[in-house]
């Protein structure tokens, strides 16, 4: 089977069943998407499926057909850079295991609604779980990046 | 420091073949151990010799003048790569932006403080090198004058250091440019080390080191290593310790696309090993692995439940007694008795369990977040049959631990060593979510029962206090050592030792056996007993109609750091003169816990039968705070993290099976429930005290106090889910 991924397509041997998340980390070693809860609830698996944030963990390989995956290591735009200078200026990373995920709905996010409202961010990132408790900086940076990119 | 030699820690190239000497993070360290450094744990441990340390262990200078740090604590979040970084950055005088932080591969040099180990915990990082680091780039600093001094032919006094850089008459030299010369010299005894005022790094609200490498997925955590030829595995035991396996399928595994192996490799562990996680995970759950009958098999937390309750009647050990309390409670017109429960708790760091070995036979190489790398690296070598020398621990990032990963009994490494011990080529141990949950090491279901006496005004008469929860240092090395006469002060702490004035006041410990693997949970003891304080408190000052704030100072006097905390959080919220919005009710509640003290008041509404939190504030005094922006961060994790464990989180057991698995059962804070916290410190220039800790035990009280204004009722069954539903 072969995949498009970041910009590439790429042949892979996983079985179809398995989960977009293993075919990115164990088989293509792109380590920035997470394994958290494997059952699509805490959102560190996220990656974009035509642009759209999907949980890789629960999203079988064999659905993607000709669909294109973007990971955290295909992200390289000025949204996405906007987002990362406002996690680091707003010292929001701590153990940062779910950043990354975080980081891939909040592209989406500011991709659609170019000035989101704290309900708007609300609802947009009620699917990921920080165990370290980042939320109020998260919400912080989004409306950095935000208004850094108006 | 002290004249034997055998104690000095000196590096020179004539001493290098014969020094310890290390890789770290792609770099070679070289440096002297003295054999006095290695020490077993502090409780055992004579006291603690004068040590000089390598600076060049701690500190790697290029010659570009590029400086990498290595920090000998686990960075799991809670900001040590920068924060450690800065303690030495201060007194080395060098450019803060071109220094990078790597973790510290298992040596003496790198042992805590006062543990004699190398560990991360009890919130005690920077209270416990606060000293040293600064001494360390101190050292360094005083190192690289002289040997600029020698090569200019001029005395050490004649030379400054400036942000990376040496100068005199004769010019300039970047540090990279004396490095070599600077590390074969001496180490000066006595560096002079900075007063407060002149601190340029410490106290300045610097950028986490991490957070970029965070935010673009190229930082690399345990569950992200990968070495050549390795196989990942699951691991299928019995649900809590004990059981027996009766029979699996091993053909049903095997039949899995991607799976490589299957190996028994106790009696009580079988591992599937593949080509992925997933195809581990589902050949693991293929075995279909049915486990023989054995005395947990009927093991139910409500019957403990039922059972703690019981043996608080009888008498337990006595862990304080002041005054008289069992007569002066007789002796009280009003009694009345309180009863608190306190579930299991899972800890749930982000990133599952899991742990990389290479082991050929002879050597091991280990890769996770080793939160006691010295620990798992002896455990590990025991498993193996290796001596520790030959056991190399490599400490990735760890995502999250609150606990969980200075793991007591090293029990995934353990896991994880005992599979490569029969497997023998490199794998990834890898624990689901669910296996996670499952594996134990659970915060102490614990109840407490108090006696409260009120004299003829409602004042306090009397107090009497019984404490029945499972150990947290128990069943292990650790309790050998820290549990004393059966008082095990991790159970106790935080009603014991109370900075309130109590005339009368009476704690009893009763530590029943636990057929269930229990460990320190975030803030320890401190979780259940600050709750049970703090709402007492709260009641006893409502009896007596006296305000929160007032009561607790009355009782506070001659505690400057308590009195100074209330003081600034009654200015921060307005205390008296403003009130909460229709609704909604402020609670409050302080709590000193790994020798910081918090104060924090919850503006709390209840919505869909559960407290919700819209805003705290929080006054800390913690000493000298070495980073403030990093350090408000530990607060407003901590808070977070405390909300989640008392909302509806418990772990429960029924007929020998751990109720719990996935988030969806042990639902956790979210953006959208999570409070807006403002954080404010109480400025001081002492040695800095915890942080990562103290944060969670004031929360849950202040949470509860609020409720009580709300609706009249004390929550006293944990989590709330359940404590609203009592009537």
């Amino acid at each position: 089977m072969n995949i498009k991924i970041n910009g590439k397509i790429v042949p892979i041997t996983s079985s179809g069943d398995t989960p977009l998340l293993w075919v990115i980390r164990d088989e293509l070693n792109l380590t920035g998407t997470k394994f958290g809860c494997g059952q699509a609830q805490c959102g560190a698996c996220t990656v974009h499926i035509e642009g759209s944030p999907t949980r890789s963990c629960s999203y079988p390989v064999k659905f993607l057909g000709t669909k294109e995956v973007t990971t955290i290591e295909g992200m390289d735009d000025k949204i996405t850079h906007a987002i990362q200078k406002a996690w680091v200026d707003n010292q929001v990373p701590q153990c940062g295991y779910c950043q990354i995920g975080n980081v891939m709905t909040v592209k989406a996010l500011l991709e659609d609604t170019k000035k989101p409202t704290d309900k708007d961010i609300d609802n947009a990132m009620g699917g990921h779980i920080c165990r370290c408790g980042t939320y109020q900086r998260i919400k912080a940076a989004i409306h950095q990046a935000a208004s850094s990119l108006a | 420091m002290t004249k034997d030699n055998s104690e000095k820690t000196i590096v020179s190239r004539r001493d290098f073949m014969a020094s310890s000497a290390v890789a770290v993070g792609g770099l070679f360290v070289a440096f002297n151990i003295s054999p006095t450094m290695n020490r077993l744990m502090a409780a055992e441990a004579p006291a603690a010799p004068k040590m000089v340390y390598a600076p060049n262990a701690f500190i790697h200078i290029a010659p570009d003048n590029s400086i990498t740090m290595v920090i000998n604590k686990l960075e799991m979040g809670q900001g040590v790569n920068t924060s450690m970084a800065q303690l030495i950055a201060e007194e080395l005088e060098c450019d803060w932006t071109t220094i990078k932080s790597v973790s510290a591969p298992v040596n003496a040099v790198y042992n805590h403080t006062q543990y004699g180990t190398q560990m991360t915990g009890g919130s005690s990082a920077l209270n416990s090198s606060w000293d040293q680091h600064r001494k360390i780039g101190a050292g360094m600093r005083e190192m690289l004058k002289s040997a600029a001094a020698a090569k200019w032919g001029i005395p050490v006094a004649e030379v400054r250091a400036e942000n990376g850089y040496v100068y005199s008459a004769k010019g300039k030299l970047s540090y990279g440019e004396v490095a070599d010369d600077a590390n074969k010299l001496p180490l000066p005894e006595n560096p002079p080390l900075k007063n407060a005022k002149d601190f340029k790094i410490i106290g300045k609200n610097l950028k986490r080191i991490d957070a970029l490498e965070k935010a673009n997925g190229k930082a690399i955590y345990g569950m992200d290593v990968r070495i050549p030829g390795m196989v990942y595995a699951c691991v299928a035991r019995s649900n809590i310790d004990g059981g027996e396996i009766a029979s699996y399928d091993e053909k049903a595994a095997r039949a899995v696309s991607g799976v490589v192996d299957v190996v028994k490799f106790s009696d009580n562990k079988i591992a599937v090993l593949a080509k992925n996680t997933y195809a581990a995970k589902t050949g693991r759950d293929a075995l279909n692995v049915k486990f023989k009958s054995n005395a947990n098999d009927n093991a139910s937390t409500e019957q403990w439940m039922k059972d703690f309750k019981e043996l608080a009647n009888k008498d337990g050990i006595v862990a304080e007694d002041k005054g008289s309390a069992k007569a002066e409670y007789n002796n009280s017109k009003t009694k009345f008795t309180a009863e608190y429960e306190f579930p299991f708790l899972a800890h749930s760091a982000m990133e599952p369990l899991n742990c990389t070995v290479d082991y050929n036979g002879k050597t091991a190489e280990l890769w996770s977040g080793h939160q006691m790398p010295t620990v798992d690296r002896d455990t590990a070598a025991k498993v193996l049959g290796l001596k520790p020398e030959n056991v190399n621990v490599h400490t990735t990032y760890a995502g999250g631990s609150f606990g969980r990963r200075a793991s007591k009994n090293s029990d995934y490494v353990v896991q994880a060593c005992e599979l490569a011990k029969v497997y023998k080529k490199p794998l990834k141990m890898v624990m689901t979510r669910e296996d996670d949950t499952h594996a134990g090491y659970y915060r102490p279901m614990t109840y407490h029962k108090v006696n409260i006496g009120l004299d003829d005004k409602n004042h306090l008469q009397a107090w009497d206090h019984h404490i029945v929860g499972y150990t947290v240092m128990g069943q292990s090395f650790f309790g050998d050592l820290m549990i004393k006469g059966g008082l095990e002060s991790a159970v106790t702490e935080g009603v014991t030792e109370s900075p309130y004035t109590f005339k009368n006041f009476r704690v009893e410990q009763t530590i029943p056996k636990s057929s269930v693997k229990t460990l320190w949970y975030r803030s320890v003891g401190h979780t259940h007993t600050a709750y049970v304080m703090e709402t007492m408190i709260d009641e006893l000052a409502h009896k007596s109609k006296t305000d929160p704030f007032t009561y607790r100072q009355n009782l506070l006097a001659g505690k400057p750091r308590q009195l100074a905390v209330l003081a600034q959080l009654k200015k921060m919220t307005g205390w008296g003169t403003k009130k909460a919005p229709h609704g909604r009710a402020w609670g409050l509640a302080i709590h000193q816990a790994f020798n910081s003290v918090i104060g924090q008041v919850a503006e709390v509404s209840i919505i869909d039968g559960l407290p919700h939190v819209h805003q705290v504030w929080c006054v800390a005094h913690c000493g000298q705070v070495v980073n403030p922006d990093v350090a408000k961060t530990q607060l407003e994790g901590g808070i977070v993290f405390g909300i989640t464990s008392v909302l509806q989180q418990e772990i429960t057991i029924k007929d020998g099976l751990v109720q719990q698995g996935n988030f969806k059962e042990m639902p956790v804070v979210r953006m959208y429930n999570a409070p807006v916290v403002h954080v404010e410190f109480v400025p001081s220039t002492d040695t800095p005290t915890g942080l990562g800790e103290p944060g969670v035990p004031p929360i849950a009280p202040a949470i509860a106090n609020a409720v009580f204004q709300l609706t009249q009722k004390r929550l006293r069954v944990l989590p709330f889910s359940k404590g609203m539903k009592v009537v």
